[in-house]
């Protein structure tokens, strides 16, 4: 794997982090077909981490595994979260852990409004419970943080809504319900310039008000200007090939991810 | 001196196709009350109301118009907004003149103090439910708008009948929410005429069928003028061995040129014990004209429930969710605190004391009645 040195300040700063994520050996796919193979990460709290690589890498599957997707069977290795090995448990219990996977194409929901929805993930959550008076000031707050009218609250969970609604909807509850850790599969993918603005505002305010842990995968890095990146770790066909400081980002932005699929494919030969 | 016995509304809420009787699906035939008025002085509506078709069909409005003490009629002149609901008694009539807005609201609860049409409750004397009925019929002349509010939050000892009968005129603009929620049997009808050209009607239906309960709802859009618009959306939860059946029929009829209708059912169902039959019809008899309808039956999609797993939700909290979801749009819907406090003390059944506070609170609504209600 091409491991850049990574920077003194970023040293320093990972072994003053606590340990908050540690995928151990993944190995994973869906019933008929491998995509990850031995995949290893290691995520502080607090700290930004960029997973890139080409379409189809496996970037995306990396974060549902984490999430823990049904849909996805881990063959090999361990997750552990906060000290808990989560590896064998259900999707719903590592979000109360503090895991938030942003998706890139937000399920649409119909019969349930988007008020009762935040209604409900939030009292699930015993830190978060607060009366509903406070809970719809807060999520008027939010709202006007992410320039969304009130009218969303009562339309049906993203049923109807522009790619970049939906996105803010996705910002809306990360800002709501303040995880630990929150994984941002792509959210950059079919934004216009103003609804990425505003994203990247709810990305930087999850930052700053919640001091989260970030893994944000894409493949573009326009989302990222206005972030300070930690790691950067690259991924070709289901492996991590490189690792390396947020330097990695502008060194890609220059070169493509061919150097890497090469080197990948130098290394299977 | 009024004598009490039973009378058979037989196969009433019937659609104007019917399919294979085998089928079960065609109408409900029940066992309602019936009060000797023998002697009483009764008010009728005008004549015009005469014609207006019902939903639940004409044995029905002639049950409910021999068992209402009176008519209550209401008229809102041309070019009137009124701001105030017309809240509809058992027997009802609303006119509403050219231009003229109106909001009509039915509501039938479990408790004394709902705003309910009861006055042809019997005697519960056995482990027949109480039976209570609303017939309303509107006319929407041209350029009205007219907005109707049904709201049935019943505890399962009532038997509830709605037959609804609406005509608009040329331009004019209805729309119905309703919201079964409850009743050991909801028997509802609804006709809406198009009878104006440019008319539109949109019709959402939300329901809840739990334990035994019985839902028997009849849809019949008329589409008589040229150009007109229909709108019909029913969804609903479906659980314990509830029984459910839907009747939804669109009658493009001859002259309705330029006319669009459609009509589309979501169906949640929660449980292997529930009875989910649905009965979509278009009919046709003009050129140029578009029918539409669909529907999805089934428990909640797998996309869904990753989304919602992801969210911190299991399966029988996302599940509880979309019953919350229901009462939630029913309490924003109630436009008097009193029929809120209706819906609410129907959700403090279901979904119990604390989960009903909250809906009130969250939206930032009173869930007590007052006396201005």
């Amino acid at each position: 794997m091409y491991r850049p040195k990574p920077s003194d300040a970023t040293i320093g700063r990972l072994a003053m982090s606590n340990q908050l994520l540690r995928v151990n050996g993944i190995s994973a796919g869906t019933e008929d077909k491998p995509i990850l193979h031995d995949v290893s990460l290691e995520v502080g709290s607090g700290e930004t981490h960029v997973l890139m690589g080409p379409n189809g890498a496996g970037k995306s599957t990396l974060g549902h595994v984490i999430m823990g997707d049904p849909a996805y069977q881990v063959t090999d290795g361990t997750i552990v979260f906060d000290g808990t090995d989560i590896t064998e448990q259900s999707a719903d219990k590592r979000s109360l852990a503090g895991i938030f996977l942003s998706y890139q194409a937000p399920v649409e929901v119909p019969g349930v409004p988007l008020y009762s929805y935040l209604r409900t993930i939030t009292q699930k959550r015993p830190e978060l419970k607060m009366t509903a008076r406070k809970f719809r000031n807060r999520v008027g707050e939010i709202a006007e943080q992410l320039d969304m009218g009130s009218s969303f609250l009562t339309r049906e969970l993203n049923v109807g809504f522009s790619g970049g609604e939906k996105k803010k909807i996705e910002m809306l509850q990360l800002l709501l319900l303040r995880p630990k850790l929150a994984i941002l599969d792509e959210t950059d993918s079919g934004l216009d310039v103003d609804a990425l603005s505003v994203v990247s505002r709810g990305i930087e305010a999850y930052r700053k008000d919640c001091d989260g842990a970030l893994l944000v995968i894409t493949h573009n890095t326009r989302i990222l200007e206005r972030l300070t990146v930690d790691r950067t770790h690259v991924m070709v066909q289901g492996r991590l090939v490189a690792e390396g400081p947020g330097s990695l980002i502008d060194d890609i932005d220059a070169h493509g991810f061919e150097q890497f699929e090469k080197a990948s494919a130098g290394g299977e030969a | 001196m009024a004598e009490n016995s039973t009378a058979t509304l037989s196969r009433v809420n019937t659609p104007p196709a019917q399919t294979w009787n085998y089928l079960r699906t065609n109408d409900i035939t029940l066992q309602v009350p019936s009060i000797s008025r023998k002697g009483d002085v009764y008010f009728a509506l005008p004549r015009l109301f005469e014609g207006i078709e019902c939903g639940m069909g004409r044995q029905v409005t002639d049950w409910v118009e021999s068992q209402a003490k009176d008519a209550h009629y209401v008229e809102v002149r041309a070019g009137e907004k009124r701001e105030e609901p017309i809240v509809a008694t058992m027997d009802t009539g609303v006119m509403v003149r050219a231009g003229a807005e109106a909001t009509v609201v039915v509501c039938t609860g479990g408790g004394e103090d709902s705003e309910s049409a009861d006055e042809g409750e019997a005697p519960d004397t056995s482990a027949q439910p109480v039976t209570s009925a609303s017939l309303v019929r509107i006319w929407a002349e041209r350029d009205a708008r007219v907005h109707v509010l049904e709201f049935v939050a019943a505890d399962d000892d009532r038997q509830h009948l709605e037959s609804v009968g609406i005509v608009a005129g040329d331009r004019a603009r209805v729309d119905v929410r309703q919201f079964f929620l409850g009743a050991r049997t909801t028997a509802a009808g609804l006709a809406c005429s198009l009878d104006g050209a440019n008319a539109r009607f949109d019709l959402s239906c939300r329901y809840l069928g739990a334990g035994e309960e019985r839902l028997d709802i009849n849809h019949v859009v008329r589409m008589r003028g040229k150009n007109g618009r229909a709108n019909v959306s029913e969804s609903g939860v479906l659980d314990g061995h509830a029984r459910k059946a839907l009747r939804a029929t669109i009658d493009l009829v001859h002259g309705s040129s330029g006319s669009e209708g459609t009509e589309l059912e979501n169906v949640l169902v929660l449980s292997d014990d529930v009875t989910n039959k649905t009965m979509p019809v278009i009919l046709c008899d003009e050129d140029d004209v578009a029918g539409n309808h669909g529907a999805t039956i089934g428990s909640v999609g797998p996309e869904q429930i990753g989304y919602l797993a992801n969210r911190g939700l299991a399966l029988e909290e996302i599940e509880a969710l979309y019953v919350r979801a229901l009462f939630d749009e029913a309490v924003l819907a109630a436009p008097t605190s009193a029929i809120r406090a209706t819906v609410l003390a129907r959700a403090a059944t279901v979904l119990g004391e604390e989960v009903a506070r909250d809906l009130v609170e969250g939206l930032g609504l009173d869930g007590t009645a007052t006396e201005e209600d």
